[in-house]
């Protein structure tokens, strides 16, 4: 007879796959890393630059240098590269975060070598022409405008620059005249300084024939030359410093007018991934906000309904982490919710994990790690997650040992340490007549 | 080519099998043919509610996340016009545990006064966080409405307005329950690491012993022929003026539907298409300019979607927008632009087929319009269409009293 109330039998997950990346270099010294992985003829490549918004000297120069590579190289015009993705059903990416600035291409295997030799010319013999230039600028205006109509987006950037101060790189602080400010020769100079051979490393995840031999020829035909080192063969970038400088202030606030939801951020700086408490911490964070069964979801959005949503996210750099609980509620939901993401962060300091939740946690972590080594893709993220800080595939054993351990004391004594809600900046973007 | 088996259990269920042995995982989807498509008029968004009332507790299981959670799985839902979908992953030694929460949820609801209080108020939240509370967050809302007159594709998943969500009752919660949620309602696809011979003994365990609920076909009164142009204009708190276009399509089933999907590639799928290329990039009209399908199974949309760039009326951008138009309709498309945009669909659908879950909804949405094989057939149905088919098609569609126009101007 079938008995609905008894759940199936749980089986543990003891056996986890992990296709580990593979470092190969180029002639000219770039470092290739391969994770093969798949089964479709797709091949993800990326060419990471350490061209992030760290090394600007004025807003915006770094994302817009790595936007206007695809706006015209020496031989094609922006509508000539556009022309050359989508014939072959390619896409390119063009991405910048605090630190790195990447060029991610996707193709069709059999496509790899046309793909390639349009990249090559983008990478190296960019163009950068006024007109697309302008254009661009006034894109991104209208998007900046757009984006700061949201409460989330003012509410994220008042966050980070309290937590980091005004004048530091992982500070957003953009502004509407910072687009008139940028000029053609703000890019150019930008570009030769960060985008050659010395400062590269390629990612290539998908299906790639054995020993990597055709995608490696390949990319050692087109980057593998000596013709994009740096101009001035300078030597190794100097990283500028920046010292963080939080605000004394803890608790912030953004007016929005008419607003008829609030934008609310709780957060904290956090250990960094080399820190020996950072696994256990992950576990604690999950528990607080990192999934859907956790305590801020059960309680502000499942038991009291503040919210759609509710959640709190680690954030890693390569000079800073925080921790960040983010939220949008109704206006006359600011002041409870604040209060219940408190109490959940003391109830977390006095009372131990019980084993049944900590069980759930577990279980859930142990698939979601599942998930993370699934597929190229998901694979090529989670060398790049630990190859960016040093790190190596010890890491995530050190992880699931720790995950398999850690006891519900424990998670309580470094709430006790780590999760002082005192401690926490808050900031609101919202209305106050509203 | 996606290989895939399919059999009927005996209460109506349709069950689809696609093995992808590469993922230690497997996904399970069960999607019900029931959207917002199917609500009253008085009390829309309750399907999208509905979804949500779906994570309260089934008749023998009080809490559908913790024990899914306890076999290291995930899960989601999404509700459209047309469907609601719900799907789960789960390491392959726990796939039981994803049919013994399905089929309770489908054998019937805890029907919780608690869930539905909750869930009144975070779906209200998810109303204001997603469409009051964003710039141009009513513009869809706003779009059906003008565009359709009779049809229930008036109003949007979430709802026409708050208050519909806020009078929804238990007794109108229960019987949408037993009218849409059914065995013969509804489409179970496992993907990933599994064998057919498995899948069927757990499906016909689980899900065999749920009655079959003899849901009566859907009978919507069909939208009439527009027949002369519809404009409206409205001023909003936003930092620029916009306009969109939407013209009556095909259904999802019409042999025009691949054609017409074309068209709106080589108006702008890419920074080489041509509305992008002409309007955005040399003529600087625009910061912004899309084409696309509403994608909707009954007859849709296609919507032209513009920002004019500073100092750009929506007049001229409107003539900007009409001259592609008339080009398509008068011009036929370079041999090599057609092959571009099918290389990019074909393309696409490579990419869609890397992933056991992507695999796992594409069988069961496709299952619920006619038939999962139409994954399999679709490149062809694409590769076969004409550059003089491209034409007719678009002179078919995009003719001025099948339009709807909405002009967004930003508030000075």
């Amino acid at each position: 007879m079938l008995n609905r109330a008894i759940q199936p039998t749980v089986n543990p997950i003891d056996h986890i796959d992990i296709v580990q990346a593979e470092k190969r270099m180029l002639s000219n010294g770039i470092p290739v890393y391969f994770v093969d992985a798949g089964t479709q003829d797709v091949v993800k490549i990326d060419f990471v630059f350490e061209a992030g918004t760290w090394f600007q000297t004025k807003n915006l120069v770094a994302s817009i240098c790595n936007s206007m590579l695809e706006e015209g190289s020496q031989n094609y015009p922006a509508s000539g590269i556009a022309e050359k993705f989508d014939f072959y059903g390619a896409y390119i990416q063009l991405v910048v975060d605090q630190n790195q600035g990447f060029i991610n291409v996707i193709s069709l295997g059999k496509h790899l070598p046309a793909i390639l030799d349009v990249t090559e010319d983008i990478l190296k013999r960019p163009v950068f022409p006024e007109h697309e230039f302008q254009v661009l600028i006034a894109k991104n205006k209208q998007k900046f405008l757009f984006e700061n109509e949201k409460v989330r987006t003012l509410c994220q950037k008042k966050f980070t620059q309290v937590m980091f101060g005004d004048a530091h790189p992982y500070a957003i602080n953009n502004k509407l005249e910072d687009f008139d400010l940028i000029s053609r020769e703000d890019i150019l100079q930008f570009y030769h300084s960060f985008y050659h051979s010395g400062n590269c490393q390629i990612l290539v995840a998908g299906k790639v024939d054995p020993e990597y031999s055709g995608v490696l020829n390949l990319l050692d035909a087109y980057f593998g030359g000596d013709d994009w080192a740096s101009p001035s063969a300078r030597g190794p970038i100097l990283i500028p410093e920046y010292a963080i400088c939080p605000d004394p202030q803890k608790r912030h606030w953004v007016e929005k007018a008419n607003s008829i939801q609030s934008a609310i951020r709780v957060g904290k700086n956090w250990v960094p991934k080399t820190h020996s408490d950072y696994h256990a911490l992950s576990v604690l964070s999950t528990i607080l906000g990192g999934y859907f069964g956790s305590r801020l979801m059960a309680n502000i959005r499942e038991d009291k309904g503040y919210t759609y949503g509710i959640g709190s996210f680690v954030l890693t750099l390569k000079k800073a982490s925080y921790l960040v609980i983010s939220a949008e509620v109704g206006n006359e939901n600011v002041e409870p919710t604040l209060t219940e993401i408190k109490a959940e962060m003391k109830k977390l300091q006095t009372d131990p994990v019980s084993d049944n939740e900590l069980e759930t946690v577990k279980s859930y972590l142990l698939g979601e790690f599942l998930r993370d080594f699934d597929g190229p893709f998901a694979l090529a993220a989670s060398f790049k997650a630990i190859n960016d800080f040093g790190l190596d595939y010890s890491f995530y054993d050190q992880y699931l040992k720790v995950l398999r351990n850690i006891t519900g004391e424990e998670l309580m004594l470094l709430a006790k340490q780590y999760l002082n809600p005192e401690e926490c900046y808050t900031v609101v973007a919202g209305s106050k007549e509203n | 080519m996606i290989h895939f088996e399919r059999t009927k259990l005996a209460n109506g269920l349709t069950v689809i099998v696609h093995q992808d042995k590469t993922t230690p995982m497997v996904a399970l989807d069960v999607c019900y043919n029931v959207g917002s498509r199917d609500e009253h008029p008085d009390h829309t968004g309750f399907a999208h509610l509905f979804e949500h009332l779906m994570f309260g507790g089934s008749k023998h299981i009080p809490s559908y996340d913790e024990p899914l959670q306890k076999a290291g799985g995930d899960n989601n839902a999404f509700t459209s016009n047309d469907l609601t979908n719900y799907y789960l992953t789960l390491p392959k030694n726990n796939l039981e545990t994803g049919f013994w929460l399905e089929s309770d949820r489908m054998l019937e609801l805890a029907f919780s006064k608690k869930s539905l209080d909750v869930q009144r108020n975070v779906v209200i939240e998810e109303f204001k966080q997603r469409y009051l509370n964003q710039p141009y967050g009513d513009v869809w809302p706003l779009l059906r409405q003008l565009a359709y007159k009779v049809h229930s594709y008036q109003w949007p998943t979430i709802g026409r307005e708050i208050s519909h969500i806020e009078k929804a009752t238990m007794q109108q919660v229960k019987d949408f329950f037993f009218a849409h949620y059914a065995p013969d309602n509804a489409v179970l696809v496992v993907t990933g690491n599994v064998e057919f011979d498995e899948v069927l003994t757990l499906a016909n365990r689980w899900f065999g012993p749920i009655p079959n609920r003899n849901v009566k076909p859907r009978d919507i009164p069909q939208e009439p022929v527009q027949t002369e142009i519809r404009e409206q204009t409205v001023v909003r708190d936003v930092p620029n003026d916009a306009i969109y276009l939407a013209w009556h399509t095909t259904d999802r089933l019409d042999p025009m539907y691949y054609a017409t999907d074309l068209i709106s590639d080589v108006l702008s799928n890419g920074n080489s298409s041509r509305m992008y290329v002409n309007l955005v990039q040399k003529e600087k009209l625009f910061t912004e300019l899309d084409a696309y399908l509403s994608g909707d199974y009954e007859p849709g949309l296609f919507v032209v979607s513009g920002k004019p760039s500073n100092g750009i009326s929506l007049e001229t951008a409107r003539k900007a927008i009409e001259r592609e138009l008339d080009r398509m309709k008068q011009d036929l498309i370079s041999e090599y632009e057609l092959e571009k945009v099918k290389n990019k669909l074909e393309a696409n659908i490579v990419y869609g087929e890397m992933n056991y879950l992507t695999k796992a909804m594409n069988l069961a949405t496709n299952e619920i319009l006619k038939d999962a094989d139409l994954i399999n057939s679709q490149v062809e149905s694409y590769r076969s269409v004409t550059a003089a088919q491209i034409r007719e098609v678009s002179q078919h569609i995009l003719r001025p009293e099948n339009c709807s126009v909405l002009n967004y101007i930003a508030k000075k």
